[in-house]
């Protein structure tokens, strides 16, 4: 059952303020979701209907809590304020989500498109790291779904919503989610969701990012005309088999049915496909091994990322750091260029336009946002490429000629010359 | 700019058919076939809007009236986008076995299932006014053999108090899936909860099964539960009388 507010109704917030309803954004299955205005600033207000919260008074409290911890990173359209509770229900208070985020659905519904290739990687970067920093702070997010994320299709930027059910690692607040998303031991209802399973619901949701099809939806769910709840036990839950699976080719996506997936995967390198070969193997989705951790797939997006250049077509591409590319836009040979191995975690091809993060300079930082460098043409001699430090820190660079230069913020070393760069915490090898 | 990603077309959805089954008959002319055509109308739109926004599955309608015989309107399911309600008259007999018959003829994946990526079980949806005139017996019989009969979502109104309760109950299975109302705002406020509900239901991939480890769940349990909460709160039938 469901109470309706109408447009000008007040509603009482905890902090004894009051939020007046402006109007309704939209309904869900948990509740309705309002824009308030509290004071002169507008908010969204999400007001649950009655009797689809399995405990209340545990979930009121772990709201809560998470409100009094705080959001976990700028990513989360994170409670702020909680209602009195009226009626049988409650409320809570959260920033308004601005109009270039657009819902994950909508992507999956091709309504809306990523811009470039940047744009879908930075989303699976921005998605992967919101997901760490909440798991870092010792939560589970639970219920990971399609219906979690607004994403700007421009550039990849992330907001994470629905963070009500977020809870505490060891706590379980009785939602189960959808078993298109849900990990196979949660689908069985052998286990509760919690961080493992996040992780699990993570891949999906990664993979439905990047490749716009399901992963475990292939030629045998195809072939099942009715979808039943024992099916949907079968195939999501008990015996699950990646589409694309190494050893299992059974569940092949299907010509005519699952066109992005058989577009998309084989453009993506090598070593993401395979990192999702191993993340949906059948020993990882029964849990007989570790399903690769928030950080793994950090370190992979990042690597993807320093991976993406423009080709001369205009379109941006992979560059395969081992050996020459085939732009995947316009099947253009691009050769390989240097590439430089930073602390042995990263590789970045020193291409025009590619930047140098803070993780790949200080081997003690995963800030994958901040730029300390970029490579950029010579303004007079486009084909020589310079790598600039865009850093407040020194780098000390050694030539191949058995030179070296020092290079101070906003100073630029010829790329092609570089034999190794020193960091004050890191270093670089051109391989 | 060329972009790989202009090349993105919308992922694989299942179908999932509601299907209204409607009485037709002379005793629903008037209020009664007035409140339901206007109703059904209503509820269309936010169908579209389920179907539209959801990732899992695309809605589609098929209506099948029945009276004196069954007959189909809509050749085919249509998609929610599309479809259209056309306002339906009243007239004749209470053929429900007919009805029963023409739904099992196209519950199949050779005549109505047919969708390329699959389908999530229909939901069906029952509204009638009096007791079945026909000998309905044999056809229910052999519908309730049909797989996706079985698996369906099923619920039934009964509009008054002529509508014949055990009947309707052989039909959804169970007696909590049957709906008495007797008001023509009752009418129109189920129509509304039950369209929306089941489309809302049918159209997602489940959750967790209630009964333990490598239990399916069940979406006609999870259906009749809604049922039992909003027939407890939401519906002031009154004793109005039609």
């Amino acid at each position: 059952m469901k109470h309706e507010f109408q447009n000008g109704d007040k509603i009482a917030l905890r902090n004894g303020e009051e939020a007046k309803v402006v109007e309704k954004l939209g309904e869900g299955g948990q509740g309705a979701v309002y824009k308030v205005k509290i004071g002169i600033k507008e908010y969204a207000l999400k007001w649950y209907h009655i009797g689809v919260i399995p405990n209340i008074k545990k979930f009121y409290k772990n709201l809560e809590n998470n409100i009094a911890k705080g959001s976990p990173s700028d990513a989360f359209l994170w409670p702020l304020h909680l209602t009195e509770q009226a009626g049988g229900s409650f409320g809570y208070v959260m920033e308004l989500r601005p109009d270039n985020y657009k819902e994950f659905s909508e992507f999956l519904l091709a309504r809306v498109r990523f811009a470039s290739l940047s744009a879908a990687v930075n989303a699976s970067l921005n998605i992967t790291n919101g997901f760490r920093e909440l798991h870092r702070r010792g939560f589970s997010y639970q219920d990971l779904n399609d219906g979690n994320f607004f994403i700007d299709p421009l550039n990849g930027n992330v907001l994470i919503c629905d963070n009500d059910n977020v809870a505490p690692y060891g706590e379980n607040l009785g939602i189960a989610g959808k078993a298109r998303y849900m990990a196979p031991e949660v689908v069985r209802n052998k286990k509760k969701p919690d961080v493992m399973t996040d992780r699990f619901s993570l891949t999906v949701v990664l993979f439905r990012l990047l490749f716009l099809d399901h992963p475990l939806e292939g030629k045998r769910v195809v072939e099942s005309p009715c979808l039943t709840e024992e099916l949907e036990l079968k195939y999501y839950g008990k015996d699950p088999i990646f589409i694309y699976d190494k050893d299992d080719d059974s569940n092949r996506p299907v010509r005519g049915v699952h066109p992005n997936a058989l577009r998309f995967w084989p453009l993506y390198p090598k070593f993401i496909r395979e990192k999702f070969e191993f993340a949906l193997s059948k020993d990882a989705m029964h849990g007989k091994i570790a399903r690769p951790t928030d950080n793994d797939w950090q370190i992979a997006f990042t690597e993807l990322r320093s991976s993406i250049v423009t080709c001369p077509c205009g379109g941006e591409t992979f560059l395969d750091l081992s050996g020459d590319s085939l732009c995947v836009c316009c099947g253009m040979k691009i050769p390989k260029p240097p590439v430089l191995s930073l602390q042995g975690r990263y590789k970045v091809a020193l291409f025009p336009e590619m930047k140098l993060y803070k993780c790949h300079t200080d081997r003690d930082s995963d800030d994958y946002k901040e730029i300390a460098g970029e490579v950029i043409r010579n303004p007079k001699q486009p084909t020589i490429w310079g790598l600039r430090n865009l850093s407040d820190t020194i780098w000390n660079v050694e030539y191949k000629d058995g030179t070296s230069k020092i290079l101070s913020k906003g100073e630029v070393a010829v790329v092609t010359k570089i034999k190794q760069i020193q960091f004050p915490n890191g270093v670089g090898t051109v391989i | 700019m060329p972009n790989i990603y202009d090349g993105a077309v919308e992922v694989a959805r299942r179908t999932m058919t509601l299907f209204f089954v409607v009485d037709a008959s002379g005793s629903m002319d008037g209020s009664k076939m007035g409140t339901l055509n206007a109703a059904v109308e209503e509820v269309i739109p936010e169908i579209r809007k389920i179907s539209g926004e959801n990732a899992d599955a695309a809605i589609k309608i098929a209506v099948l009236e029945f009276s004196s015989g069954a007959r189909w309107i809509t050749p085919a399911p249509m998609d929610a986008e599309d479809f259209t309600w056309s306002f339906l008259d009243a007239d004749g007999l209470t053929d429900l076995g007919e009805a029963c018959k023409a739904l099992n003829e196209k519950l199949s994946r050779k005549a109505f299932m047919s969708d390329a990526a699959g389908s999530f079980a229909p939901a069906i949806f029952l509204l009638s006014d009096g007791e079945p005139t026909d000998d309905y017996k044999p056809e229910l019989e052999k519908l309730k053999q049909n797989n996706w009969f079985r698996k369906a979502i099923k619920v039934a109104v009964a509009i008054g108090d002529d509508a014949n309760r055990d009947v309707l109950g052989e039909f959804t299975g169970n007696k909590e899936a049957v709906l008495t109302v007797h008001t023509p705002e009752a009418l129109a406020k189920m129509i509304r909860f039950v369209s929306v509900t089941a489309s809302q239901i049918g159209s997602k991939s489940t959750g967790v099964g209630k009964g333990g480890v490598d239990e399916a769940a069940n979406k006609q349990d999870e259906m009749v539960q809604k049922l039992g909460a909003v027939q407890e709160t939401d519906i002031d039938d009154g004793d109005l009388e039609w």
